[in-house]
């Protein structure tokens, strides 16, 4: 095996360094590429907890009188839930009818 | 335990005060009538002389509102924004051609002798309202015709629940609107108890489905009440904002619980006018719902309490 000259070590190393350089910059460009892509295709979903945080960020709609009181649901940016499910009626008191009218 | 009931009629339905604490109903009951004479004011779409009727009045120019009917315009858009349009206060049009343009006790009275044209057409659009809530100010373009009454009464519910806890100053209380049901407070023990059904004026004391709740709002929206004859046509409230007709889908009525009043009725209505898709779109927004086909299927809807044990 013939060894090589100081010249030819030189050429051959800078020949790897743009190989290692030109991987790097097309996985990159790779990466920057199909994230991109993934996200203009699927637009997510938010969480119940995301929507909260974001119902508490948002600004109230009005400034005065007691319409300002509905300020934090009628700003929000998603349908809240209670803070408590239903449950059957077995307990409780002061039945009403909810209903169409 | 529940010390005192209250009852009345305003906006056009019955009215339901509940109060925890006895001496708390008096200042709770004024404060909540209060209340929806100041929304009657501002944005009934059957008195000439609302706010609402000013705007409707005055396509093309801008115009600035009352805190409160901003508020309601607000909550209007927001439910159709949230609803992809399916709750649209631009339905203002349609609902006067199918008929409903006056007191609904007036409406149901002129019967099917009155004919109506009716031609399906897509409304204006919630994105057609130019409105600022910063200054108060809106612009209704010609054609655009705002009615509020979907968001408006359960909006009102929730503010007379609030007004009438701040003038009780202790305990709970509960507003019924026409069964748009709102609490705040201190709720009784185990929670406030609300007979299900779908007619606001069935007695609560009537066999059926029964829940609790500690907080929040109930609504309930149907095709089934509210209903006149134009011709050979059987019309209701609920409009579809994609045809101008009322909503033909699969279920008739739909309550769902929320946060708010509010809330729960924009999904509601947005259910009965999505049809189909509704049961994806309320488990996609983790809303427990009660839905009932129109042949009275009922379907329970993530954690609404299933009688028989099976929820969906």
């Amino acid at each position: 095996m013939n060894s090589l000259t100081p010249t030819q070590r030189d050429r051959g190393l800078e020949r790897l360094r743009r190989l290692t350089f030109g991987a790097t910059a097309g996985a990159l460009v790779a990466v920057v590429g199909v994230g991109y892509v993934a996200a203009a295709s699927y637009a997510g979903k938010s969480s119940t907890n995301a929507s909260a945080t974001a119902a508490n960020t948002t600004t109230s709609t009005t400034t005065t009188d007691s319409s300002s009181n509905s300020s934090s649901s009628s700003s929000s940016s998603s349908l809240q839930a209670a803070p408590q499910a239903p449950t059957t009626g077995s307990s409780g008191s002061g039945t009403v009818t909810s209903g169409g009218s | 335990m529940i010390a005192a009931l209250r009852s009345w009629k305003a906006l056009g339905t019955s009215v339901h005060v509940l109060a925890t604490e006895a001496d708390a109903l008096a200042p709770a009951s004024t404060a909540v009538r209060e209340v929806l004479e100041d929304v009657d004011r501002a944005y009934s779409r059957f008195r000439e002389d609302s706010e609402l009727s000013r705007l409707n009045a005055t396509p093309g120019r801008t115009v600035r509102v009352s805190p409160l009917l901003a508020t309601a315009i607000g909550a209007a858009q927001r439910a159709a924004r949230l609803t992809d349009g399916a709750v649209d206060p631009t339905i203002g049009h349609a609902i006067r051609v199918a008929g409903y343009d006056e007191d609904f006790s007036l409406v149901a009275a002129k019967g099917p002798q009155q004919e109506v044209k009716l031609r399906a057409w897509r409304v204006p659009g919630w994105q057609a309202i130019r409105f600022d809530p910063q200054s108060r100010t809106v612009l209704l373009p010609a054609g655009v015709e705002l009615d509020l009454g979907s968001t408006g009464k359960a909006l009102a519910a929730d503010l007379a629940a609030r007004t009438a806890l701040a003038a009780a100053g202790v305990g709970g209380v509960l507003v019924s609107l026409g069964g748009d049901i709102a609490m705040a407070g201190t709720p009784p023990s185990g929670g406030w108890r609300i007979r299900i059904a779908e007619d606001s004026r069935v007695s609560p004391d009537a066999d059926g489905e029964v829940i609790c709740l500690p907080a929040g709002g109930v609504a309930t929206s149907s095709t089934t009440i509210r209903r006149w004859m134009r011709g050979a046509a059987v019309l209701h409230h609920i409009i579809d904002p994609q045809t101008s007709l009322p909503a033909t889908g699969p279920f008739r009525t739909v309550t769902v619980a929320a946060a708010t009043c509010l809330d729960a009725n924009i999904a509601s209505t947005a259910a009965i006018v999505r049809g189909e898709a509704a049961i994806d779109w309320l488990l996609s927004c983790h809303l427990p719902a009660r839905l009932v086909e129109n042949d009275g299927t009922i379907h329970y809807i993530g954690r609404w309490p299933d009688p028989s044990g099976l929820a969906a």
